[in-house]
């Protein structure tokens, strides 16, 4: 059964692009751009990290675009992406180069530099602040204020820009295996298609473009029962990471490199132990790393992508969230919502023909009476 | 001022710098555009630590900008829909790289800039760590 084209829609296609522009604007209320910028904060940084794209003011106007839904907000932004050049490959980013506004480890108390808190709902209580309903412009600036204010001088001497990694500290003593820098360039899964088995640089890349909620669905699947996984996290960091280019037309010299500015990213460092069997017969406990890292302050799928790394790293026949195929096919948000919403465009043609299936069976098996039944028609 | 340092201060500190430091040049120069300032992308390379391999992390919004001074390219880059940022620092790049004499008597107002620059990052990290934790371990 082939395609069949045809038309008729045009008005009516043209009439419902106008309505929801008249969704958008019935309540005769202009939502500003930047308002979105500086009050969406999460939100801009969802969008950014699965759509691949850092720009928090393109992030914006595609969330106002898309009425707040992050799936429509994400196709835009990687629609408009695909129109654009790719000038640079920035240098190397060494994530130990993050200037750090939170950090913090679940399996050690005592770390080099310290637990910092920094901006987090962790300690919050999860109740609705009515009094938000009537937030002023005054009330903020007092606010900012006060709070810019009692900075006050802190004599502490930890350097925010140059904190120690715990995985460093870990392989000093011996307690993790190290290894050499693997310097094999990457895959771009954006310009060769995936092919399995994958490398691993195509597996890290398409996690951390995932969608947010599929990724943290199979990373909980992955914990909960489908590899009897119990990570920790080592260490998680929120902040910013400087990006430099090469001069593009003298060589590689660090200091002749441009500065062009700094994306903030959450990092994570999972631990698993798991038992070993050495040469001597006596079982010993080794640890497992699994690595996450996405745009902006994002630390379920951080942490979840890191659970994943793990998985696909380790593999396992048993499970489908160690097996590539299974994890790296399903996580886009652009492809899983394209796919499931192509159901909805019209299938008149291959749906017909399986009612005629239907209609013939029935017809061969009740007899002539279902003739006169009326038939929908395509 | 090598390049890295230079671009760091031009673009952690005031926009204002670099925009007076440019200007100084339109006014006493010819300068050419070659590229007006526009949209493109740089893709991120990440050097993970868990196994130190090297992954793409995602691309990059930036605007870039190319003009010609006295026979020298300059470049402007930066991160972000910025032209009129990016025109400026191509100026100040092609100052450099014609080694105009202003350029020796903008080391001092970007080293001033740099201080400022670290002060506000004193502040911000004073600010930060008022987050830190003071572990106390309780008795019973």
């Amino acid at each position: 059964m082939g395609y069949v084209a045809v038309k008729g829609g045009t008005l009516a296609i043209e009439e419902s692009i106008k309505r929801l522009k008249y969704e958008r604007l019935k309540k005769g209320d202009v939502l500003d751009v930047h308002g979105i910028e500086c009050g969406m904060r999460c939100l801009i940084d969802q969008v950014m990290s699965e759509s691949s794209l850092y720009s928090e003011t393109l992030a914006a106007i595609s969330i106002k675009q898309a009425e707040g839904s992050p799936e429509e907000a994400v196709f835009l932004m990687r629609a408009y992406r695909s129109t654009l050049p790719r000038k640079h490959y920035s240098r190397t980013v060494h994530p130990d180069d993050m200037l750090a506004e939170r950090r913090i480890s679940a399996s050690f108390k005592d770390i080099p530099g310290g637990q910092i808190l920094g901006a987090t709902c962790d300690y919050t209580h999860r109740l609705i602040d009515f009094e938000l309903n009537n937030e002023t412009e005054g009330d903020i600036s007092n606010w900012l204020h006060n709070f810019a204010r009692d900075n006050g001088i802190n004599s502490c001497a930890t350097d925010l820009a140059n904190l120690p990694k715990i995985l460093d500290y870990l392989r000093r003593e011996g307690l993790l295996q190290d290894c050499e820098n693997n310097d094999r360039e990457p895959d771009d899964i954006t310009r060769e298609s995936v092919k399995f088995p994958t490398s691993r640089s195509e597996r890290l890349q398409i996690l951390t473009r995932g969608q947010t909620g599929a990724v943290t669905s199979l990373g909980y699947a992955a914990l909960r029962g489908y590899g009897a996984l119990h990570p920790t996290v080592g260490e998680l960091r929120v902040g910013h990471l400087p990006l430099y280019v090469d001069n593009p037309f003298d060589g590689e010299d660090e200091d002749d490199a441009y500065y062009i500015g700094g994306i903030k990213v959450t990092e994570v460092e999972t631990l698993f132990p798991a038992p070993v069997q050495k040469e001597n017969g006596v079982k010993e406990i080794e640890f497992g790393i699994g690595y996450g890292i996405c745009y902006g302050q994002n630390e379920t799928k951080a942490i979840a992508m890191s659970i994943l790394d793990h998985c696909l790293e380790t593999g396992s026949p048993e499970y489908p969230t160690h097996n590539e195929e299974f994890v790296l096919l399903h996580i886009d948000s652009v492809e899983a919502t394209g796919f499931i919403s192509h159901l909805k465009l019209p299938h008149y043609v291959t749906f017909q023909s399986k009612l005629d299936s239907v209609r013939k069976s029935k017809k061969s098996g009740r007899g002539k009476d279902m003739e006169s039944d009326g038939e929908l028609n395509p | 001022m090598v390049r890295r340092k230079r671009t760091e201060i031009l673009l952690k500190g005031s926009r204002e710098i670099a925009k007076k430091l440019a200007e100084g040049i339109i006014n006493n120069y010819n300068v050419k555009t070659i590229e007006e300032p526009d949209n493109g992308l740089v893709m991120v390379k990440v050097r993970e630590t868990a196994r130190k391999s090297l992954f793409y992390l995602g691309e990059v919004l930036i605007t870039e900008c190319k003009v010609m001074l006295n026979g020298h390219l300059g470049i402007g880059i930066v991160k972000g829909q910025e032209p009129e940022h990016a025109y400026y620092l191509a100026i100040i790049d092609a100052a450099y790289n014609a080694a105009l004499p202003e350029t020796e008597d903008w080391t001092r107002t970007l080293l001033l800039e740099e201080e400022k620059i670290k002060q506000n990052y004193e502040t911000f990290k004073n600010n930060v760590l008022k987050t830190k934790v003071s572990f106390q371990t309780m008795d019973n």
